[in-house]
């Protein structure tokens, strides 16, 4: 036992290191020389037998060789993790351009998401959303809106009627008077909803569709908030850039009132199809709230004033996605709704 | 309407062009919806009056015509026209001219005699042939007597007008004339307006009652005029006024019909010729009468009920009153004696006779918009005015008016600070008061800046401050005032818990596949019969209906549904998914209230799974609650394959795959599977549910395998049931795993595999607490369902 033995290890071991190639022959290595029956552990155990004096030199030897085969292994089973990794990954190469597997995913309809549009505009700026009865007194849908009793909506040419007092809602305003006939100002509601009139359907008719009303009463409420709330709404719609005309016209619910225009979302105003050429587009009708709606629903027009807008929701989910035929809204062709994610 | 641009700059001076002032009348409140050139490439063409006529000498068929235009100059022109005479006026479009095509006319030699230019038609002049009778179209035109020669057409006939469209807003009935918007005109621009030339007669005694009288039996007449004329020549009108009528969109036909369109159209009352001769009795009544057939001036006969308003000469109707006038005292080329009629009736009761006999005509237009009292004498002054300025007639003096009720001016009281409040503007009394002035509005200033206003007889629509406020708004401009926002009080927006919940169903339902789709709330009775829901439902009938398709309301959004899958299929499209939350309408048995609405939840899908993939979708729609599906629903169903599903005991609704026989009928694909919920009962539901949290389980599991075979009919969830009632506190979770049926069991049996999880929250469960509940639920398992364990 010398050290001239531990240097015939050593060149034992790194000759057939030199040979390993799987972790299975490199750990049978490791087993024979540094296992417990081991060449290593055995020359080690043999040392007794030496001297004193000789005893630490051999001691110190025999140690160096084991950290020199053991760091040799770890590296070897480094390098050979390293390439069985290598040849994984390369053989567990894929086409990433083969379809991935479906995962199935509707939609909103177009007029839903313009409808949560809105809302969302008008939550914003303090206001609920309520609806009411599709199928409602004609008081509500009429009388109690300024209606003049001898106007031609109110005619079964032009409304649909369940009995003489009840009529298909010919507008969202009726969820309007319930709403102040049931809760005190101050007041900011939206109205959604579905709508009926006797249309025969077209390209841009139906019998049924969809409006969008709004209604604010308080204390001490101007035409300038009017004008300022629209405007904003309109911003908020269609971008920052965007200009709002307000033109007087005529409702009875309202006085005064207007209809407002947009500078045409497509062209920024400049003149197009969409427009007519004009650079405007035609929005809301809005106003004041006429003092005998206010009264018909218990409020005091000297108390109290407000204001009122209503639009068409299927138009605007027609201009926006440049959808030329109101028909296609109600028809669902999963090709149409598929288009909407 | 129609307004003419050049005539309406005969009342107020217009600095703007047509479509600067189209915009100025919109912004003021008269909405401008078109200005259409009458043309605006036609020039050169000029009157020229005809001296001679003689034959081609090369030509059969042409002949040529000396024409004088002017007093020094005249000039050949060739013509084919055969209705051209000696002493003709007629349109010449001369040497450079330009017709309405753009084309342009040059002298020329024709068969070796010179014309210096083309006699023209009325296309030709640039003009709508419509508004001609068919012979003047298709000759050379010829103009009315008098027409001066040697006169540019583009001017005389106002060929270089722009026709105004205009959109009145339904109170403005004071606008359906030029002088009406004249008026407008001139409170937007701020110009005076010019008066109107009235008939004014010179002899002192009233002459007409010899003639003449009328008595009024219907309230609904408010007013009647009468004027009593001789007629001294019916021909065509003068050209300046046929001009008029044509750009008004009105076809000229003889100087006395003219003149009442004309008026009409110039100050809006609606005004009626009746030939003196063949009323016959010297009498008009206005009254209701029956009349089975009463033929009126377009040769029509009409069914004349009591309840409508007619003109009689006290024994049989003359004129359906407001609406047209009767065949039998129509105005002749021999009239000598003529009635002008000019009165005010109820709007209401001239709409309802229009609609009952299916006849609207531009008087009973005119008269349901809103006409108004004081108008009727003017308007029939202007008439008497211009029928003696054009030579037609001789106005027999006086006037007869039956006026019983005279309107008092309108009054309104309104603050000036309150004005301003209303609209958000800070502007003078001054200014308020010189806007108002120049809507010709009374105005006497009160103390305290009040103003009480004095509303001319036209201006129905002003009756409350709020519309004096409007008055000032547009001529103050609504693009002045300020935008501005809210004061006052805040209010918080945000969705309610059912409209969150309801947004949250769409997202879940989106997230698994389902398209939104938006469907009409009518359905038809054989919609009703074809899915075997007759007699489930009394359905809501509409008393007018568009057609039978749409004559009801839904009861249930199946059907549309199931329209829109066989569309799709029919559309070759392979598969679909859809949702749709929306409105079912319901009989409410009180019959005093108004018909219930609830909102429902369908779910629809074909080719893209079966019955337990719907079914899958379903249970993860109503996890947080604890929902049943049992055998059971509508007939709608494949009676094998339908469930019911149930929430604490309450029915919400049902699904399952389309009976074969609707499918068949629908024409929809083989397998379609649909669900219908009540949405409002689910929401209410719902509304109980909030997430719980718990803490992490601390403790192991256990589980253990259960197969049992039992009787192939006997629906799997008894089997549950039973292992979910032994739950305690230590039944975690309870999974069917496996249905097998085959040959290693009996025919009619089948056998099912659960893995049931144990769990206590507090300790490790120990194999013998475990094994005593498995002992119990397979026992009762053997006794209640005749089950066998499938290990034995």
């Amino acid at each position: 036992m010398n050290r001239d033995q531990l240097d015939q290890i050593k060149n034992e071991f790194k000759e057939k290191i030199s040979h390993i190639e799987n972790i299975k022959d490199l750990e049978e290595l490791r087993v024979q020389f540094l296992g417990k029956k081991g060449v290593i552990t055995q020359f080690m155990k043999g040392m007794g037998k030496l001297s004193k004096e000789e005893r630490p030199i051999v001691g110190k030897k025999a140690n160096e060789v084991r950290k020199e085969i053991q760091d040799s292994l770890d590296h070897i089973k480094g390098d050979i993790e390293a390439k069985i990794l290598e040849s994984r990954l390369e053989r567990e190469k894929i086409d990433v351009t083969l379809p991935g597997k479906p995962c199935q995913c509707g939609a909103h309809h177009p007029l839903n998401i313009v409808t949560e549009e809105l809302e969302d505009i008008f939550l914003g700026m303090g206001f609920s959303i309520v609806s009411g009865p599709e199928i409602e007194w004609v008081k509500y849908n009429f009388d109690d809106l300024n209606m003049p009793k001898d106007h031609s909506s109110r005619d079964k040419q032009e409304s649909f009627y369940y009995q003489d007092d009840i009529v298909l809602r010919t507008q969202t305003s009726p969820v309007q008077v319930r709403t102040m006939l049931s809760q005190k100002p101050p007041l900011r509601i939206i109205s959604p909803g579905r709508v009926y009139r006797s249309d025969e359907i077209d390209a841009t008719h139906s019998p049924v569709f969809h409006q969008m009303e709004g209604l604010v009463i308080d204390k001490g409420i101007a035409m300038s908030d009017l004008k300022g709330t629209m405007d904003l709404f309109a911003k908020k719609l269609f971008g920052n850039k965007t200009k709002t005309k307000f033109r007087p016209h005529q409702f009875y619910f309202t006085e005064p009132s207007a209809e407002m225009d947009v500078t045409c979302f497509k062209c920024g105003g400049e003149g197009c199809p969409v427009c007519d050429y004009s650079g405007w587009v035609e929005l809301l009708g809005c106003g004041m709230v006429h003092p005998n709606v206010l009264r018909a629903c218990g409020i005091d027009p000297e108390e109290y004033s407000g204001f009122a807008f209503g639009l068409g929701l299927d138009r605007i989910a027609l201009t926006k996605y440049g959808i030329s035929d109101l028909r296609l809204l109600f028809e669902n062709d999963v090709r149409f709704l598929s288009q909407f994610k | 309407m129609l307004a003419s641009f050049n005539w309406l700059k005969e009342f107020v001076k217009i600095d703007q062009d047509a479509k600067t002032f189209g915009d100025t009348l919109t912004m003021a409140g008269t909405k401008v919806e078109t200005i259409t050139p009458v043309n605006e490439k036609v020039k050169g063409i000029v009157t020229g009056k005809i001296t001679k006529i003689e034959n081609h000498p090369n030509a059969d068929r042409l002949r040529v015509c000396t024409v004088k235009f002017g007093p020094n100059k005249a000039l050949p022109i060739i013509t084919n026209a055969q209705n051209v005479y000696e002493g003709a006026v007629v349109p010449v479009a001369l040497d450079g001219a330009i017709i309405d095509t753009g084309t342009q006319i040059n002298a020329s030699e024709m068969r070796g005699v010179r014309s210096e230019g083309m006699m023209c038609s009325v296309k030709e002049m640039g003009l709508d042939t419509s508004l001609f009778n068919k012979d003047a179209t298709q000759n050379v035109y010829i103009f009315p007597e008098g027409t001066e020669s040697g006169l540019d057409v583009r001017e005389l006939f106002w060929v270089d007008d722009q026709i105004i469209d205009i959109e009145l807003t339904a109170n403005r009935g004071d606008c359906q004339s030029i002088y009406g918007i004249a008026k407008e005109a001139s409170a937007a621009l701020d110009q005076p307006i010019r008066s109107i030339d009235l008939y004014e007669s010179a002899a002192k005694d009233s002459e007409i009652e010899k003639y003449l009288k009328v008595s009024v039996k219907d309230p609904n007449c408010k007013r009647y005029t009468a004027k009593v004329f001789k007629v001294n020549k019916i021909e065509p009108s003068p050209v300046w006024m046929q001009r008029k009528l044509l750009n008004s969109g009105v076809r000229p036909i003889n100087n006395i019909v003219d003149v009442t369109n004309y008026v009409m159209i110039e100050l809006g009352q609606p005004l009626h010729a009746f030939d003196y001769d063949h009323i016959g009795t010297k009498e008009i009544v206005v009254d209701r009468v029956d009349d089975p057939a009463f033929t009126t001036l377009d040769g029509e006969e009409r069914k004349i009920d009591n309840q409508m308003m007619m003109i009689t000469n006290g024994e049989k109707p003359i004129s359906i009153a407001g609406i047209m006038g009767g065949l039998n005292s129509e105005i002749t080329n021999q009239t000598h004696y003529m009635v002008l009629e000019s009165a005010f009736f109820d709007k209401t009761s001239i709409r309802t006779t229009s609609r009952k006999l299916g006849l609207r005509t531009e008087a009973s237009a005119r008269y349901e918009k809103g006409s108004y009292a004081e108008l009727c004498e003017t308007a029939s002054l202007r008439a008497a005015y211009l029928l003696e300025k054009i030579g037609a007639c001789t106005a027999v003096s006086g006037m007869i008016d039956i006026y019983p009720n005279p309107e008092e001016n309108y009054q309104i009281k309104v603050d000036c600070n309150w004005i301003n409040r209303y609209l958000g503007i800070q502007i003078s009394e001054d200014e308020i008061v010189s806007i108002l002035k120049r809507l010709f509005l009374g105005i006497e200033i009160l103390d305290d800046a009040t103003l009480l206003i004095t509303v001319p007889d036209e201006r129905q629509d002003l009756r409350i401050r709020e519309d004096i406020a409007e008055e000032v708004a547009r001529i103050y401009g609504y693009d002045k005032i300020p935008n501005t926002l809210m004061k006052g009080s805040t209010l918080i927006g945000q969705k309610t818990a059912s409209q969150k919940y309801q947004e949250q169903i769409e997202s879940f339902l989106i997230g698994a596949g389902f398209y939104q789709t938006m469907t009409t709330s009518f359905t038809s009775p054989k919609m009703i019969e074809a899915m075997q829901l007759d007699g489930s439902e009394t359905p809501i009938k509409i008393v007018n209906p568009l057609g039978e398709d749409t004559s009801i309301m839904r009861f249930t959004l199946a059907g549309q549904q199931l329209d829109l899958i066989a569309m799709n299929h029919s559309r070759k499209n392979p598969s679909g998914r859809f949702f749709e939350i929306a409105a079912t309408y319901h009989e409410n048995a009180n019959e005093e209230d108004l018909p219930i609405q609830k909102n429902h939840l369908v779910l629809s899908m074909y080719n893209d799974g079966d019955f337990y993939t719907m079914k899958g979708v379903l249970e993860a729609l109503l996890r947080n609650q604890d929902a049943r599906f049992e055998m059971g629903g509508r007939d709608l169903f494949h009676p094998g394959r339908k469930a019911v599903i149930t929430i604490d005991g309450k029915q919400i609704g049902d699904f399952g795959e389309i009976h074969p026989v609707v499918a068949k009928q629908l024409s929809l694909p083989k397998r379609v599977y649909l669900a219908e919920l009540d949405f409002d009962q689910l929401t209410e539901l719902n509304a109980d549910y909030t997430v719980k949290y718990k803490n992490l389980p601390k403790y192991p599991a256990s589980q253990r395998d259960l197969a049992v075979v039992i009787d192939k009919d006997i629906p799997a969830i008894k089997v549950r049931d039973i292992i979910h009632a032994h739950r305690g506190d230590i039944i975690e979770s309870i999974k069917l795993f496996d249905v097998y049926r085959g040959e290693q069991i009996p025919k009619d049996k089948k056998s099912l595999a659960y893995s049931i999880t144990f769990r206590h929250s507090d300790r490790t469960l120990k194999d013998k607490e475990i094994n005593k509940v498995m002992d119990t639920i397979v026992s009762e398992l053997q006794t209640k369902l005749n089950a066998q364990l499938r290990d034995e």
